[in-house]
């Protein structure tokens, strides 16, 4: 497979990598620019999330690092006067074509956001809700896969005795592990983290670190965090972007110890940002 | 001389010597404030509480007349010697045109406040929005002159016979819709009331659609969901408290309006099967009969707007407890 993947994925394959053998391409991004109205937010953005890798966005306020995570799932096409241009594709699909079924492409593509968003209904319609958009099963099916998408996010055995309960009853950890396993729920093959511990305690971050390292091993993901010392922990690869560009990308062991951007330095060491 | 020495001293004591003295004024606008506040409040209560009793006392000799049987007797024949008076007629006609009215504004006025929040382009949202509140700030007489000159004729004439015609072999809804045309029906009442409750369910259903953080909608769409997922799976239920308060506002609206109703409905004390033939409600009883009316014909008239008040006072007290009910079932 990583033979096959050096191959397949060149941009990828062209960066050195030291921690993990490289894998192929899951999302390819290639000469994207974004516009919120006559804003120009993104510029020319090249670069690969890895299958089964996680990446992360660092950056400060307003460098485009959400908004980046906002195309990859169409999300800004909710709102009138933003657009994008480039190439974006999802194996061999093109996110930004304009006849693509979004529906289908968000449950391909789950989200995860930087408030917790549990839906107003039970802890187990938050998730059997996501599950339902495409598939009828049965009850019983149904069970199995809530339980299993509870485990997926770390979270079964605090709430397997109150399924029935209100997901806003929960703590905001809960409630953001909740919003995990929601996303999980539907088996996507990419997950996108935007700042999924800004609104959490240290104990409960560390939870969702964790878990995120867990879900690795089945899903590609983006994080876009504040928290440099979470994108060392959690990401194989660390993209820096600053003012709407992407500055570097690479391996994150790379960015954090011998970044070869000045200003990556700089925000890295945390002279601006 | 006084106000010289008053002077001299001003550097050293007039700090704390003013800062009592503002106090102290102060202190006596505090209570008044609090006094004029309260006495707001608690006039409430007795205006309340004033009305209520006059009610009472007014509709007393009809009370003690008719008894309960008041409420199920068909009969309204205030000539008769000894009158007949039964208020059946009249709440028949106040729920079913209500009822009816709420069946056609609650979908609607709910569609424009979805179509508002989710679906409008941004060009056509303010006309549509100013549309809505226009539509609200028309006088009720209008309505009642639209529905007899414009509406009426057209449900009599084209509408009533095409459902005639749909339904002539559907045993119940052809009772429903029979009868010879008028322009004075409970059907007309009702659409017209329709319209005159729109507004309410619309904008307060846009003002708290409003609040659905972007961020929940945005989980939704981000989960998969089409535009209709997103408005019945959170969006309503996550607004569903002020929702059901707007259209209980529009409800009681409803049960109340007299005008426009008085114009329309035929002001006839008979129930009848079908939605075509004139009715009457509480409101428009009362007004159209009051001024003639004098002795216990007009206690019972007091004792119908009584009605009217306990209708009411039911309605709102149905929405308070569905609305518990709600939120046990949603498992808070």
């Amino acid at each position: 497979m990583t033979d096959m993947s050096v191959s397949v994925s060149s941009p990828a394959g062209a960066i050195p990598n030291k921690s993990l053998p490289d894998a192929p391409a899951k999302v390819t991004v290639r000469n994207l620019n974004f516009y919120y109205g006559d804003h120009h937010a993104l510029k020319n953005i090249n670069l690969s999330l890895g299958t089964n890798r996680v990446t992360a966005f660092i950056g400060p306020s307003g460098c485009g690092k959400s908004t980046l995570l906002r195309i990859f799932n169409r999300m800004y096409d909710l709102y009138p006067g933003q657009r994008a241009e480039g190439q974006l594709m999802l194996d061999k699909t093109d996110i930004l074509d304009p006849k693509l079924d979004l529906n289908l492409l968000r449950a391909r593509v789950g989200m995860v956001f930087q408030k917790p968003t549990p839906f107003p209904m039970t802890i187990y319609e938050n998730i059997a809700f996501g599950i339902r958009l495409y598939e009828k099963i049965s009850k019983s099916e149904m069970d199995d896969r809530v339980e299993k998408a509870l485990r997926g996010g770390a979270l079964w055995n605090e709430v397997k005795d109150k399924l029935n309960a209100s997901g806003l009853s929960l703590s905001g950890g809960q409630q953001q592990r909740l919003c995990i396993a929601r996303t999980v729920a539907v088996r996507p093959e990419v997950i996108l983290f935007d700042e999924p511990c800004s609104a959490l305690d240290p104990i409960s971050t560390a939870k969702v670190e964790e878990l995120i390292q867990e879900l690795s091993e089945n899903y590609t993901i983006a994080i876009v965090t504040h928290n440099m010392q979470q994108a060392a922990r959690v990401s194989d690869k660390t993209a820096f972007m600053y003012l709407g560009e992407l500055i570097e990308f690479d391996d994150t062991s790379k960015i954090f110890t011998s970044p070869s951007d000045r200003r990556t330095q700089d925000y890295i060491t945390g002279r601006f940002g | 001389m006084a106000v010289q020495s008053d002077a001299s001293t001003v550097s050293d004591a007039a700090g704390p010597y003013d800062r009592a003295r503002a106090l102290s004024a102060f202190k006596v606008g505090d209570v008044t404030f609090y006094w004029i506040t309260r006495l707001s409040a608690i006039s409430v209560l007795l205006i309340l509480g004033g009305i209520i009793l006059s009610l009472i006392v007014g509709a007393w000799p009809a009370m003690k007349e008719y008894g309960f049987e008041f409420l199920w007797t068909r009969r309204w024949a205030p000539s008769a010697d000894p009158p007949v008076l039964g208020a059946l007629g009249p709440i028949y006609g106040t729920l079913v045109s209500s009822f009816i009215a709420m069946l056609i504004a609650i979908p609607v006025g709910l569609g424009i406040a979805i179509f508002l929040t989710e679906l409008c382009p941004q060009w056509l949202r303010r006309p549509i929005g100013i549309a809505v509140e226009l539509l609200a700030g028309i006088p009720s007489i209008i309505y009642g002159m639209w529905g007899f000159f414009v509406l009426g004729p057209f449900l009599a004439y084209t509408f009533q016979p095409f459902m005639i015609s749909l339904c002539a072999n559907i045993p119940i809804l052809r009772d429903i819709f029979a009868g010879p045309p008028s322009y004075l029906s409970l059907f007309n009442a009702s659409l017209i009331l329709a319209i005159m409750v729109l507004p309410f369910i619309t904008s307060i259903s846009v003002d708290v659609f409003k609040t659905v953080p972007p961020v929940l909608k945005e989980a939704a769409y981000g989960v998969g969901c089409t535009t209709w997922e997103v408005v019945r799976s959170v969006v309503i239920p996550y607004t569903r408290v002020g929702v059901i308060g707007g259209v209980m506002l529009a409800l009681g609206r409803a049960l109340g309006e007299t005008m426009a109703v008085t114009f329309i409905i035929g002001n006839s004390f008979r129930i009848s099967s079908s939605i075509f033939a004139p009715g009457t409600t509480i409101s428009a009883a009362i007004a159209s009969e009051f001024q003639e009316s004098d002795g216990l014909h007009q206690s019972a008239l007091i004792l119908l707007g009584l009605l009217l008040f306990v209708l009411t006072f039911f309605v709102l007290a149905a929405a308070r407890l569905m609305l518990l009910r709600l939120e046990a079932k949603a498992g808070k």
